[in-house]
């Protein structure tokens, strides 16, 4: 298993692409605080203005916003990071090792958790310059609360990265995967099932579907809530893990 | 047969209604080099995925070194692999490929290993061109040297001549021969049997899907050999008429009427005259030539061997 990872981490930190998807994000993070600063107006959380916003606010108003793009980062680095090896048949040279499929699965849930991590350092340092930058004021607000915003999100947002994987091993497609990606990113299908919700009435399973939990925001001083977002991004991560890990085991490879 | 160490038995691969591979049985010795020869979709890169795991069969067993395989068994790590292209990143150079692979197997002292497999592929080690500007044959020598990465008892190619020129084949043949010598078993599949024929020593025909014959290199090549096909009243009584009489040696019966003359100094007539003034009734006679390329087309059904 160590191995495999340290192949995949090896990969991972001699990409560029891995580097250019992060400097992306980053550069639109600060474009995206300077459009908020030339257009901000009341409204945004519960009537606040965004220039009075602590991290944790600003963080949970980002979030909300769909297409959610730190999704469609994640959602792009997970397809691509699997299909690059899996289209070149790379692989091949591997796999036989004993337990090389669950343990080449595990790894790659293991790099797109490190890249969800550095989505997060980065979409923190940018939020930090930019509100500095352009807001005048980078207030953290309370520690505590910010640590499980983003602890919370992480998790929330890793499941994520597993789930668009999973797809990735299954669909065998780089177009299918971004696509899905795309529209999980748009929230599409959250939004489809609250409208099918509010049709049939009594029934909110769509508030556990995992980028409806992403994008809505909490009170992480509310044990409900942190149940709440234990409970989707654990049962996501597992799940998804799990299919992925089974699926590659059972696979027949080429 | 040396020691078997691959053994196949009842080996199936179904996909949906279409049967890739149908109750393949054969075995592999040690140090073999064993040619799998079939046409484009007989099967061959099937079986060979089910054998480097690959692939999981249908139904059958495999048996790597005297044990049966079950999913994810460690003796699949004992086979190298290069299966239809090299799985290699295009955008890695080949120290760098072949440097991945090595962290995957846990290997200390990679860079001389790597180095030192290059040097055996005939790689320049100081090439830093990425994989993607590679010629199909610096790819499949690259392919080579990362199925050996891990120091393979078996290495399996399938199709290793395929779009390379003259040069190129002739180079893979070396290097085969080269680890062959130096104790590796090696399968080879291929769809040209006169290239196989150059360096197999064991053979197997693949026919949509079925093992159709399997041959030792001095059995194919008997069946190839030029012949006279006489068919006579009965062959013991022909036997000693052409020993005695007419000086032939290097002959075969096959059953109870038909003699293979393999010596080329006889002429037909000369036999016939031999046989009948000795009171053998002979039925017919043939001069028989066939190419190893022929002799293939001819168990598959897409052609056949001539005859003279």
């Amino acid at each position: 298993m160590i191995n495999i990872f340290k192949m995949d981490f090896h990969r991972f930190k001699t990409n560029k692409m891995i580097y250019l998807l992060l400097l992306l994000f980053f550069a639109f993070q600060i474009f995206g605080i300077y459009m908020l600063k030339k257009y901000e107006e009341p409204g945004g959380n519960g009537g606040m203005l965004i220039s009075t916003m602590n991290e944790s606010q600003f963080i949970q108003v980002i979030m909300a916003q769909t297409p959610s793009w730190m999704l469609v980062y994640i959602a792009v680095f997970s397809v691509y990071f699997y299909m690059s090896e899996y289209s070149c048949g790379f692989y091949k040279n591997y796999i036989a090792m004993k337990n090389a499929r669950m343990y080449s699965v595990l790894s790659k849930i293991l790099i797109t958790g490190l890249f969800t991590l550095c989505m997060f350092i980065v979409m923190f340092v940018a939020d930090m310059i930019g509100r500095s930058l352009f807001f005048d004021h980078a207030a953290l607000g309370d520690g505590g609360y910010l640590a499980k915003l983003l602890i919370g999100q992480f998790f929330l947002h890793w499941a994520f990265s597993i789930v668009i994987l999973c797809i990735s091993i299954i669909s065998k497609s780089l177009i299918a995967s971004i696509v899905v990606g795309f529209l999980l990113s748009l929230n599409v299908f959250g939004m489809v099932i609250s409208a099918f919700e509010s049709l049939v009435g009594q029934v909110n399973l769509s508030s556990f579907l995992l980028v409806n939990t992403i994008v809505s925001p909490r009170d992480f001083h509310h044990i409900n809530d942190l149940m709440h977002i234990a409970g989707v991004a654990i049962v996501f991560l597992l799940l998804f893990s799990f299919i992925a890990v089974r699926y590659k085991i059972k696979e027949d490879l080429g | 047969m040396s020691e078997a160490i691959i053994e196949v038995s009842q080996l199936t691969k179904q996909f949906k209604s279409k049967i890739a591979v149908n109750k393949a049985d054969f075995k592999i010795g040690k140090g073999e080099i064993f040619g799998l020869i079939g046409q484009n979709g007989a099967g061959k890169s099937t079986l060979l995925k089910m054998i480097a795991g690959l692939m999981y069969p249908t139904s059958g067993e495999i048996k790597l070194f005297n044990r049966t395989m079950k999913d994810s068994h460690p003796y699949f790590e004992r086979i190298g692999i290069l299966i239809e292209n090299a799985g290699l990143f295009p955008h890695y150079n080949a120290y760098e490929n072949l440097d991945l692979i090595a962290i995957s197997y846990g290997l200390t002292n990679r860079k001389s290993h790597i180095n030192k497999l290059l040097k055996l592929v005939g790689l320049d080690v100081s090439n830093k061109s990425k994989v993607k500007n590679y010629s199909m044959g610096m790819k499949q020598r690259l392919g080579i040297a990362a199925a050996l990465i891990g120091s393979p008892d078996v290495l399996i190619l399938d199709e290793p001549i395929n779009g390379l020129d003259p040069q190129g084949i002739s180079e893979i043949r070396r290097m085969i021969l080269e680890l062959n010598k130096a104790g590796m078993t090696i399968i080879i599949s291929s769809h040209i049997l006169e290239e196989l024929s150059k360096i197999a020593t064991q053979y197997a025909i693949l026919h949509q899907g079925e093992v159709i014959e399997h041959h030792s290199r001095e059995q194919l090549l008997l069946q190839c050999e030029d012949r006279i096909e006489i068919e006579v009243e009965k062959a013991s009584w022909a036997v000693p008429i052409l020993e005695q009489n007419l000086n032939i040696n290097h002959y075969k019966v096959i059953g109870e009427h038909v003699v293979y003359i393999y010596d080329s100094h006889i002429e037909t007539q000369h036999i016939i005259k031999s046989l009948v003034e000795n009171g053998v009734m002979v039925h017919s006679i043939t001069k028989h030539k066939q190419s190893l390329e022929q002799y293939f087309l001819a168990r598959t059904g897409s052609g056949g061997g001539s005859h003279d």
